[in-house]
């Protein structure tokens, strides 16, 4: 693997009750990131955020992660992933 | 495909094709990126290119395919550096002539996946005839062509796909030429395999590439994109989130397309995404190697 | 093989299938046609490859793709598409491709008169493409030398990693001359590629007068071939300590192998005060002028270039030094003789020119050595 990526910027695990929570794991990483807020503008439970002013997104909404793959599939840098959770 | 997925993409039934369960386990992706090779990439924050990218190497993983087995052959622009990024067999060319390349690698190694990779200006301007002929000897190769409807790398010139009145640093005025329908052309050229898409709809590109490489025969897959730093910014069209959403709302599977009336038809202005022809043709490399045969064979 | 009579044209076919040439991509045009259909022929009969494309351009293209995928490529042209195939040309030297180009020179400019003889492409040949590069460029005399300078093209290109122009002209390319070709199984294509996949392999690598030898793509380097300006592992790159020694390692690659690389044919007469010098169909002329010049009992040497480009600067310089006067029949307007110039001087050069389609006369040549 590439030494390029940085640490992830992983939000810290959330307890999962059962059939509710999230579905998938936002994983950023963040020396890929360009700051298009693509994945922000376009996330349908609003996860992401991102201030003017700041580099790259952050995970606020955790919990509301649907796994629709909207952002890694859009991210034009492959600088975010989501993991599927059980 | 969860319908949640579904509507998050914009896709209908079908539309789409998720990426295998793995996939997104960081390791896959990077398995497809070359490990000697810098990132982040070199295009602007919020290219479309990217995402194209993205799709490419999705489709090649979904079909299995091993790393050594693919050569990408580029021309020359934005889109044409996606080869560098990527853990194949890569030939950066000369401005327009990525299919004349190709086609000499792809008939010297019938059996690796060669895939072109050219934006609107490199396929349709310069690489204008290349494009016809490749398509009319349907030879083995699957031109990826990037339309972000602008000359981007050198600062924004209008290409052969730009819209009319839209302006450009060389269409001050705004432009007077009518632009190519690049899927019109690939089908009456010959080609098999003819599919347009947007980034938006980027589970659907994955899908028509995924089909394309997989052809044999000559394949064309539209990737529309935009270019928010040239072309964005001289018809004012936002950022480049906002010009994303606009292909969203400016596109029409061909599906809904087909059950529009006559009229509404003709003035339809919005992208038609869809798969236009698939068909079974002799492919060029084939067809040559049954004439080695014919000839060593004593044939005439 | 028998002695048959034989066109210039089709010795070239018959010089690419001996060398191992499989893949051959090209236009038609007047006088090299002779070539591709030769070749269309032929080829599959080897298990070789040809294909018309839709121009010069996609024909010099192709042979650099097929040559990457592996095969020994060769296209064939004349002026006018010469002049199209320049861009490619350059991104074959770039990317120190080989490949065999010919060019059976017709009279330019322009589309000129396409089944008259020129020798109006040598500087082209040299400098037709943009930037410093280096070429080898060279030139038979006869049918069998069109044969033999192919082989020795596709020998050179591979060793060199470099385009060759096979630099050939209407007379020559249109002659028939009774030849006995050699056996071809004793004629050994050039191997120097890399064909298996065995350690680590630097594409470009930057040794001084090294040619690092080619990976076929498929083998299992998965490298990146560019016609920007590229590190050793083939990546485009700005900084100026690795384009600074890939220039100096590609423009010297030749210079530092030229006994192998010059090829010419010296006939030379102790005490000889004048030299007849030249290439290609006005050889023959030359060695006309050269006979009756010494059945009049006149001294004079007669040197004849196979290889016109890299230049025999160093055997032009000697040459110069044992004689008074050069006389340089050529059909153009003193192309060749303008690097005969730069070597001795132009004070013992003696240009005999004819850029008409017309070949130089022998009588313009002794005029030449008298006056």
């Amino acid at each position: 693997m590439p030494e390029i990526a940085s640490q992830p910027v992983v939000p810290a695990p959330t307890p999962v009750p059962a059939k509710k929570g999230p579905r998938g794991q936002v994983i950023l990483y963040a020396t890929w990131c360009k700051g298009c807020r693509i994945c922000v503008e376009f996330c349908p439970p609003k996860v992401l955020a991102m201030d003017p002013g700041e580099d790259h997104p952050r995970v606020v909404l955790p919990d509301k992660c649907t796994a629709c793959h909207f952002c890694d599939t859009h991210c034009p840098d492959l600088a975010i992933v989501v993991k599927k959770l059980d | 495909m969860d319908d949640h997925i579904l509507e998050a993409h914009g896709l209908e039934l079908d539309e789409g094709q998720l990426p295998p369960e793995n996939w997104f386990e960081r390791s896959e992706t990077l398995q497809k990126l070359r490990k000697n090779k810098k990132f982040p990439t070199i295009w602007c924050s919020g290219c479309g290119i990217g995402v194209v990218m993205g799709a490419l190497i999705r489709a090649i993983d979904h079909l299995g395919l091993k790393n050594d087995d693919v050569a990408l052959v580029a021309g020359i622009g934005c889109t044409a550096r996606m080869p560098i990024y990527l853990d194949f067999n890569t030939l950066h060319t000369t401005h327009g002539r990525a299919l004349a390349f190709a086609t000499g690698l792809k008939i010297a190694r019938p059996d690796m996946k060669v895939i072109a990779i050219m934006g609107d200006g490199d396929a349709l301007a310069i690489g204008g005839n290349h494009f016809i002929h490749a398509a009319r000897r349907n030879i083995g190769i699957t031109a990826l062509v990037v339309n972000n409807a602008i000359y981007g790398m050198t600062g924004g010139q209008y290409s052969p796909t730009t819209p009319l009145n839209g302006r450009a640093t060389t269409a001050p005025y705004g432009n007077i030429e009518p632009p190519f329908p690049v899927c019109d052309l690939a089908v009456a050229a010959g080609a098999s395999y003819v599919a347009r898409s947007t980034v938006y709809h980027a589970l659907e590109l994955d899908k028509f590439l995924s089909e394309a490489i997989a052809k044999d025969g000559f394949s064309v897959v539209e990737a529309v994109s935009y270019c928010h730093t040239t072309y964005g910014r001289l018809n004012k069209l936002g950022t480049a989130a906002d010009m994303m959403r606009a292909l969203k709302d400016t596109s029409i599977s061909q599906t809904a397309y087909n059950n529009l009336s006559p009229e509404a038809k003709a003035a339809n202005t919005k992208i038609v995404r869809g798969n236009f022809v698939n068909i079974d043709r002799p492919q060029y490399t084939t067809a040559y190697g049954n004439l080695i045969t014919r000839v060593q064979g004593g044939g005439k | 093989m028998t002695i048959k009579l034989m066109q210039g044209n089709e010795a070239i076919g018959w010089g690419a299938i001996a060398a191992g040439c499989r893949f051959y991509a090209g236009y038609p045009i007047t006088p090299s046609t002779e070539v591709a259909e030769i070749l269309s022929r032929e080829l599959p009969k080897v298990g070789g490859k040809f294909i018309q494309m839709e121009d010069e351009i996609a024909s010099m293209a192709a042979i650099i793709g097929a040559s990457v995928g592996g095969l020994k490529s060769m296209t064939a042209t004349s002026g006018p598409g010469f002049s199209l195939m320049q861009e490619n040309i350059g991104y074959a030297a770039m990317a120190e491709i080989p490949c065999v180009v010919v060019d059976v020179q017709r009279l330019g400019p322009s589309t000129g008169q396409p089944t008259a003889a020129s020798q109006g492409d040598v500087m082209q040949a040299r400098w037709g493409t943009h930037g410093d590069h280096p070429i080898i460029a060279l030139a038979p005399t006869s049918v069998r030398q069109s044969f033999d300078l192919t082989v020795r093209a596709f020998e050179l290109s591979e060793k060199y990693r470099t385009p060759v122009i096979l630099l050939t002209d209407e007379i020559v390319g249109h002659m028939r001359e009774p030849v006995e070709l050699p056996d071809f199984a004793t004629i050994h294509p050039a191997e120097y590629r890399v064909t298996k996949k065995d350690g680590e392999y630097i594409p470009f690598r930057n040794e001084p007068g090294d040619v690092p030898p080619l990976a076929n793509f498929g083998v299992g380097y998965r490298y990146h071939i560019t016609g920007l300006f590229h590190d050793p592992q083939g990546f485009s790159t700005q900084r100026l300590d690795e384009i600074d020694p890939w220039i100096e390692r590609v423009n010297t690659k030749l210079e530092k192998h030229l006994d192998e690389i010059i090829g010419l044919e010296e006939d030379l007469q102790p005490g000889a005060k004048t030299a007849i010098l030249s290439y290609g169909a006005s050889a023959r002329t030359a060695r006309h002028a050269m006979k009756l010049a010494r059945a009049c009992g006149q001294k004079v040497d007669l040197v004849t270039l196979l290889t016109v480009w890299p230049f025999p600067e160093a055997q032009v310089e000697a040459l110069g030094e044992r004689v008074d006067r050069i006389v340089v029949p050529e059909m153009n307007l003193g192309q060749l003789a303008y690097e005969v110039e730069r070597m001795v001087g132009r004070k013992k050069v003696r240009r005999v020119t004819r850029a008409n389609g017309e070949m130089v006369t022998p009588q313009m040549v002794l005029d030449a050595m008298e006056n």
